[in-house]
């Protein structure tokens, strides 16, 4: 098929897709986008997440077909206004949520699809709205305290 | 010493973070490049059979399929593994394991690969599983290794501690007064997945020199090289083994990494092209190798008043189908197998046995974790039968400075776990709650407990073998720092560890640092990264590097400064002498190169050599060790019968914490596996065949299911480690599933002697 979509920000034409090709794969092999991670293929682990419009998708579980004429952000796509880290990445540093990084591009897209839909969740509103992104290193807590805080940056930027 | 900069610095953040925030840091299935093959491996869907037909030339028709390997294809049959060689990169004659590679193909695409791994014709005849460990030893039942290390059947291997005479102990206890002071029980501890997030993952290019470079998510990348070097029938310099950023390992990416990189090394030499391997979540789970299943039988005997005297311990391993780490792991089990308190005898027996249960190695806590959990369970039985508070008892006999161990050697460091055991105590209102829990209606819906359970852990790897590290160091042209050191950072954190001990130690910033990744080409041998001995052991090589080139750079700066390098004092990154302005770092290294100095050095450190005789079972096994406590607070619903841990608290005695945030990430994702081990984890096993393939039945704490942690560092600088740091990766895990156990207890008024804990539905 042929394939229209915005890509972090840019309008792609594709041809010669298969409609059934995965996202991940149409991400990682086509697109060299090798942000988003593939750890179950089965939509358990949440290291695929990429945002559909501002949905939290699992690119292992989303057909190409599905995403014509949508906008997609990837991990790539995320970035400050300064073009720098954004408020989220630097906040994942500053609170030490990182550690292998491999759960990391996720829960920022996780992290990201929150914040856009409830600006000041609570903790375990946080925790709720992870529960789909597993992480095996860092038990989540400093995860929480990262967004906790950027949540708290944003709306005292936006109070000013 | 002066005031430190950088060690202990809360601000410091992982210098590796920025490429892992934004999507840059390219694993190794990021990595892709031209004319690159995939590979896949056809895998046992038996737990014990002898192969009789094998033939893999209809696979060779398939269109696409470039390669086909196996057994044969490499010296000795690829036989590997260490300490025991009992393991085959690819399965020679008998499979022992679901999921134990049999042929690797490579082949143009994902989809050639599978039809090639379908045509290929394999037979099987099935031979008695064995999946029991005490059938495991009846000498009727059928033999799995194909020698037996110890001569006797399907025993692995046996260790044993010696401390004094504890049967007359506890038999004098029994009788004086006929108080139930003595305690006997078994306790059965679960296999466990390590569930990193990354499955394993290699990829080998050809060079022209006949010679062959990996990329390979494994821990220990020396040794990987020099296992594929001796399969391959290459030279260890032929074999390049380069490290990219590793998703998690936990103790889980040697043995089956070393399999892998041999079978992508040969079949890149073979075709002359590239070939990566990833392995998908269900093999993953299927093949890679668990952490041990263990049952512990303890016997412990107490005074009336509640001091420990003797204890009793037999420990059986199950180490499945090949030895990897258990031999060690179990070792390490028997060495603790009392707990972190005074007796006046102890007496330890191990048996590892092998099986058809997967296999089973290095996992983090590496056997402490189950020996721990069983110990933990055991005290907090003995307490209830004494009626102490299980805390106060655990005070009364806990370990001090100046104390013996149960091994019987003294403690000639300071111990932190009374001042563990108090900081949980007092932080999660211990004796409050304990009461008020203890005095809930018998009928609740959502009845509470509180636990407690403490740990020790002995540093680096004691008597598991030679504890060295080696680390180079080099000024760069624009003043920049190279570091580089064959110990890996998988997601702990070392890189960063590495990154502030040199800079601390020269005295320059943070900034100027560029720790590599190991590559065996340029980094030296530092042994394997286990036993959380990347901060200590590589730490200490990184400092004892750096110091030699902070000695270089104050002659240069003296030399500058005219004054005697016994003058020099810093100013940030500058140096002043006792008169002059200071100079720029820049200019002393400019000086010393006009001097003549070679900026750049080598350095090793060595972990003084302890002494335990394996046969006597007697010694000191370890250089120092590190404590800990914790608390956990859960909730019992009688309707769904699950249990919540709704808080933990804990404390742990790792000396100078050298980088903080990374200390406490350590600590919380500990705390989460072991509150896995507790709630979910159990990896089972029917009759040999694994029971879970993904996420969905192999359940891993979700960020719900995860309470908030209290935790603290409570800071005994121990002599031998850099700047005073201990470790604490490892044994922040091992007090964290008794705690929750023994919490679950208060709330249900039911005990366990295994794990997980059970559902329990009114
Ligand atoms: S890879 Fe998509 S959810 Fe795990
Ligand atoms: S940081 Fe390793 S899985 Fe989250």
């Amino acid at each position: 098929m042929h394939l229209t979509f915005t890509l972090n920000g840019e309008t792609i034409h594709l041809d010669d897709i298969p409609e059934d090709m995965l996202l991940v794969t149409l991400l990682r092999e086509k697109l060299a986008l090798t942000g988003t991670k593939r750890g179950c293929e089965s939509g358990a682990c949440g290291a695929c997440s990429v945002l559909v419009d501002d949905r939290l998708t699992r690119a292992c579980r989303t057909k190409v077909a599905d995403i014509a004429e949508h906008t997609v952000t990837t991990i790539e796509g995320i970035r400050g206004t300064d073009g720098g880290l954004s408020d989220l990445q630097q906040g994942f540093l500053t609170y030490g949520a990182v550690q292998c990084g491999f759960c990391t591009p996720g829960m920022l897209i996780a992290a990201e699809a929150l914040l856009r839909q409830n600006p000041s969740p609570s903790r375990t509103e946080i925790r709720r709205a992870l529960n789909g992104n597993l992480c095996r290193c860092t038990g989540y807590q400093q995860i929480v305290d990262a967004i906790e805080a950027v949540a708290r940056e944003r709306n005292a930027r936006q109070a000013k | 010493m002066n005031r430190l900069n950088y060690v202990g610095n809360p601000r410091i953040q992982n210098v590796e973070g920025a490429e892992k925030v934004t999507g840059r840091a390219h694993y190794v299935g990021d990595i892709s490049v031209p004319e690159m093959l995939i590979a896949k491996v056809l895998r046992s869907p038996h737990p014990h059979a002898r192969i009789v037909e094998l033939d893999t030339s209809p696979t060779l028709k398939v269109p696409g399929v470039k390669s086909a390997i196996t057994h044969a294809d490499f010296v000795d049959h690829g036989r590997f593994g260490w300490p025991v060689k009992d393991a085959y990169v690819l399965a020679y004659r008998k499979v022992r394991h679901v999921g134990e590679p049999i042929v690797a193909i490579a082949a143009e695409s994902e989809a050639a690969a599978q039809a090639g791994l379908e045509a290929i014709v394999v037979r099987y005849e099935a031979l008695p599983v064995i999946s029991d460990m005490k059938r495991a030893l009846d000498p009727e039942s059928p033999p799995i290794p194909e020698t037996s290390p110890t001569g006797r059947h399907n025993l692995c291997n046996t260790h044993l501690l010696r401390n004094s005479e504890p049967d007359p102990l506890l038999a004098h206890t029994e009788e004086a007064d006929g108080t139930p002071v003595v305690f006997q029980a078994t306790y059965s501890l679960p296999h466990q997945e390590h569930a990193y997030l990354e499955t394993e993952g290699a990829l080998a290019i050809p060079e022209p020199d006949g010679g062959v470079t990996i990329y390979a998510n494994n821990q220990s990348p020396h040794i990987n090289r020099d296992n594929a070097a001796s399969v391959l029938g290459l030279t260890a310099d032929q074999v390049r083994v380069i490290q990219p950023p590793v998703g998690g390992a936990f103790g889980g990416k040697d043995d089956i990494l070393y399999q892998s990189t041999a079978q992508v090394a040969k079949l890149a030499l073979l075709t002359g092209r590239p070939v990566r391997l990833i392995l998908t979540r269900p093999e993953s789970m299927v093949a890679s190798y668990k952490r041990q299943a263990m049952q512990i039988y303890l016997k412990l005997g107490a005074t009336p008043a509640g001091q420990l005297k003797a204890a009793k311990a037999e420990l059986l391993v199950d180490s499945g189908a090949y030895a990897s780490m258990t031999p060690l792991a179990s070792w390490r089990a028997t060495m603790h197998a009392a707990g972190p308190y005074r007796y006046e005898a102890v007496h330890v027996d191990t048996q590892a046995v092998y099986t058809n249960n997967g296999y089973s190695g290095a996992f983090r806590g590496f056997g402490n974790t189950q020996a721990g959990t069983a110990i933990e369970l055991a005290v907090d039985e003995l307490a209830e039968r004494l009626e102490q508070d299980p805390l106060d008892f655990r005070l009364r006999n806990a370990l001090r400075s100046g104390d013996r161990t149960l091994t019987g050697d003294v403690l000639n460091q300071e111990v932190g776990l009374i001042a563990c055991l108090e900081w949980v105590r007092d932080r999660s209102a211990w004796t409050d709650k304990r009461a008020a829990y203890a005095a809930q209606a018998a009928d609740i819906q959502r009845p509470r407990g509180i636990g407690v359970a403490c740990y020790f852990h002995g540093s680096g790897l004691g008597g598991e073998g030679v504890d060295f590290a080696t680390a180079t160091l080099k000024i760069e042209e624009d003043y920049s720092i190279t570091l580089t050191c064959g110990l890996t950072d998988y997601g702990q954190g070392s890189h960063t560890v590495f990154a502030l001990l040199a800079s601390e130690t020269l005295g320059v910033a943070m900034e100027r640092i560029r720790v590599l990744r190991p590559d065996t080409q340029t980094a030296l041998d530092s042994g394997p990264t286990v036993a959380s001995r990347a901060s200590i052991v590589g730490g200490n090589a990184i400092r004892v590097t750096a110091e030699k080139v902070a000695k270089l750079l104050n002659l240069a700066a003296a030399d500058l400064l005219g004054c005697g390098p016994d003058r020099l004092i810093r100013d940030g990154e500058g140096y002043v002498g006792p008169t002059e302005e200071p100079v720029a770092f820049e200019a002393v290294v400019d000086r010393a190169r006009e001097i003549g100095l070679q900026l750049s050095a080598q350095g090793r450190w060595q972990v003084r050599p302890i002494e335990w005789d394996f046969k006597q079972g007697t010694g000191e096994p370890y250089f120092g060790y590190v404590f800990g406590a914790q608390v956990a607070e859960v909730e019992v619903n009688r309707r769904t019968g699950r249990t919540q841990v709704l808080h933990i608290w804990a404390a742990h005695d790792a000396g100078t914490i050298l980088y903080p945030k990374g200390a406490l990430g350590q600590m919380y994702g500990g705390i989460t596996q072991g509150l896995g081990y507790a709630l979910s984890e159990a990896f089972r096993f029917e009759n040999g065949v694994p029971q879970a393939r993904d996420f969905d039945r192999y359940r891993i704490p979700r960020a719900t299911e995860v309470p908030e942690i209290e935790g603290t560092y409570i800071e005994f600088p121990h002599p031998d480690g850099p700047y005073g740091a201990k470790n604490l990766a490892e044994p922040v895990m091992i007090a964290t599933a008794p705690a929750i156990a023994n919490a679950f207890y208060q709330a249900s008024g039911h005990r366990v002697r295994s794990l997980p804990l059970p559902r329990l539905k009114a």
